[in-house]
């Protein structure tokens, strides 16, 4: 008996997910950009970097924001190709490369912002 | 002609070729008819599709380059600040500024959409595109008065 085989994720999570990322980075893109450039030293000297730094919860918020930045950016990536017919190796391919992408510059975003020090 | 949709050259060729040769022969032309019938009309909110997309992708790789840019953190302050002096040329203060014409497209589009899919949003996804335009323009050009304003102090 012939039994039709497809995913039962409609994608909805995910489409919500979008949402309510998408939202949030509307509000911390504006501040960034804002923070950014009301000086020009603010974004584009080594001290300003640090003095922000000191605070762990700017920290925990740039984390936040790579995180959000590339789920919500990947994840509107692959609802490109989701529009797409693909051949079950493509669309594996796909999100393997997607995710490899992903996890590793969150990685090194990581990296960054804990391979700057704490001064005492 | 159905309708008053755009469609691509490459079927407008074929289609006037064949007017001129049949031209009282009305024929149900399967093979196209749901690219002709069916397809994205560019007066719908497609143009926001289109911008949203091509933004989209932007800002993604950009973000792949933002990490990769400030990787020289790691390195200590020189190399970071030789890094930066790249970057502080006027000529990438102008690409920063066109970047953030993306974010905010993007942004304001992102919230078209939220509204556009909440209860009776659709009725008004036109007004909204426009407002997205007017308001993005604004506040494109109070960015711009924000980043330059340094510079233009100098000048005068």
């Amino acid at each position: 008996m012939y039994k039709y085989r497809a995913s039962k994720d409609t994608g909805s999570k995910s489409w919500v997910m979008q949402r309510i990322t998408g939202l949030a980075l509307v509000v911390l893109m504006i501040g960034h950009y804002i923070l950014m450039h009301y000086h020009p030293d603010s974004g584009h000297t080594y001290q300003a970097v640090l003095g922000r730094m000191q605070y762990s919860w700017y920290r925990i918020i740039d984390l936040t924001f790579i995180v959000l930045g590339m789920y919500h950016g990947l994840n509107g990536i692959w609802n490109i190709f989701r529009d797409y017919k693909m051949k079950p190796w493509l669309k594996y391919s796909v999100i393997s490369a997607l995710v490899i992408f992903g996890v590793a510059f969150t990685a090194w975003g990581f990296n960054i912002v804990f391979s700057i020090p704490y001064i005492n | 002609m159905r309708g008053n949709y755009r469609r691509s050259p490459l079927k407008l060729e074929s289609e006037t070729k064949s007017q001129s040769t049949y031209k009282d022969i009305k024929t149900f032309d399967q093979k196209n008819w749901i690219s002709e019938n069916l397809g994205y009309k560019k007066d719908s909110g497609n143009w926001a599709w289109i911008f949203h997309r091509i933004t989209g992708i932007a800002l993604i790789a950009y973000l792949f380059l933002h990490i990769y840019s400030l990787s020289p953190l790691t390195k200590g302050e020189a190399a970071f600040n030789a890094k930066m002096a790249q970057f502080s040329s006027p000529f990438f203060m102008v690409i920063e500024w066109f970047l953030f014409a993306f974010v905010i497209f993007h942004s304001l589009n992102g919230i078209r959409i939220v509204i556009v899919d909440w209860a009776d949003g659709a009725k008004y996804h036109k007004q909204l595109y426009r407002l997205s335009w007017v308001l993005g323009i604004i506040l494109f050009l109070a960015m711009g008065a924000l980043m330059f304003s340094h510079e233009l102090k100098k000048l005068f």
